[in-house]
């Protein structure tokens, strides 16, 4: 304990953290009146945080290519120790983040915190929905099973509804014609790298326009 | 009650508390701590590394090396007067990946100048041992190293 507080001493004496962690976290005030429902845009974070740190465990062993990917899956799965924990964590957390992030928006609309001046954080919200489902659609094909295969197949026909472009649309999420490793490579770098970078920028958005207007109190 | 002040501070509530979360925190760092530590020091995996090597003999040319990766090793298919031959890559000195060169019909370590005749035998260098010769067998016109 002691060498702890030597460290963050040292930290402190030049830095002077001390004011800026009591102002926005140990002596941060919290409205009486916010409810257990507040909690939900604070746990879609943490379970994103839970994802992220899943998901780099599992990277060291998943190969994003056709002749591996299933056969890395199962790997980790029944041969990496803990792997069936890690693995599992990351799909019911994926599954767990896009229920907060639906239960956080349906509380902001039943007490419709989203009015002025608050309206960005709705929006960006709604990205950050928009961005956790493309998350999920994308993680759904990694496994390479028939479930994700076919789940990827209908998944990308949908933008083929829209006139004149649709085909292109889905050409170009394919990587092709049909879902082959090209598709694969193309859902892992957005799994992996892309989106989660997106999603990072738009929650440091989401919070900071937050701690701007404040919390928004039930009346 | 006789109990001044620093005996309230050692035996009071607040050091017991103190102590609880201590304990709680620790067994939840562990509980992360133990899955995240045997995870990433897991054996890798050894996928396609188990299947033996197999090259038709019709794609070898007489008096070319073939480089192949096998079991994590680097092997080396040369191809004779005599028929195939194959050795690990590795040269017996300190472990440099050794190069065929044709024209000598040798082969040649790059690190520290040794020097191996087409059988593996050493011709010149700085090593007293022969290369690893890698058993194979011939079969339905391929050549399978399988050991």
């Amino acid at each position: 304990m002691r060498i702890i507080k030597t460290i963050y001493g040292w930290f402190d004496r030049r830095y002077n953290l001390t004011p800026l962690i009591e102002k926005d976290i140990t002596k941060k005030r919290v409205p009486k009146t916010l409810g257990w429902a507040a909690c939900f845009g604070g746990l879609s974070f943490l379970i994103f945080l839970v994802q992220v740190f899943t998901g780099v465990l599992l990277l060291m062993y998943y190969k994003p290519d056709p002749v591996n990917a299933w056969d890395s899956v199962t790997f980790i799965k029944s041969n990496v120790s803990m792997g069936w924990l890690v693995q599992r964590i990351h799909t019911v957390s994926a599954n767990l983040m896009i229920v907060m992030v639906l239960m956080h928006m349906a509380r902001i609309a039943y007490y419709k915190v989203y009015r002025s001046p608050r309206e960005l954080h709705w929006v960006s919200g709604v990205v950050l929905l928009m961005l956790t489902m493309i998350l999920a659609f994308t993680g759904y094909l990694l496994p390479w099973t028939q479930l994700s295969y076919w789940g990827a197949k209908v998944g990308t026909e949908i933008p083929s509804a829209i006139p004149v472009i649709g085909e292109d649309i889905v050409r170009w999420v394919r990587r092709g014609e049909a879902i082959s490793g090209e598709t694969l490579g193309f859902f892992f770098a957005l799994h992996i790298w892309i989106i989660p970078a997106t999603i990072s920028a738009f929650l440091a958005m989401h919070f900071a326009m937050i701690r701007r207007t404040g919390i928004s109190r039930p009346l | 009650m006789s109990c001044d002040k620093s005996c309230e501070q050692r035996n009071g509530r607040r050091t017991f508390c103190r102590a609880c979360i201590g304990a709680m925190t620790a067994a939840s760092a562990a509980m992360v701590g133990y899955p995240v530590a045997s995870f990433v020091t897991s054996q890798p995996s050894r996928i396609g590394e188990g299947k033996p090597l197999e090259i038709p003999l019709d794609q070898l040319v007489q008096g070319q090396a073939r480089y192949e990766a096998y079991r994590g090793l680097q092997v080396i298919i040369l191809t004779t007067a005599d028929g195939p031959r194959v050795f690990s890559a590795s040269c017996p000195h300190l472990g440099c990946a050794v190069n065929w060169v044709g024209t000598d019909a040798q082969f040649h370590c790059p690190c520290h100048g040794a020097v191996f005749s087409s059988d593996g035998s050493v011709v010149s260098g700085p090593v007293n041992e022969p290369m690893k010769s890698i058993p194979f067998e011939v079969k339905d016109g391929k050549i399978i190293v399988s050991v």
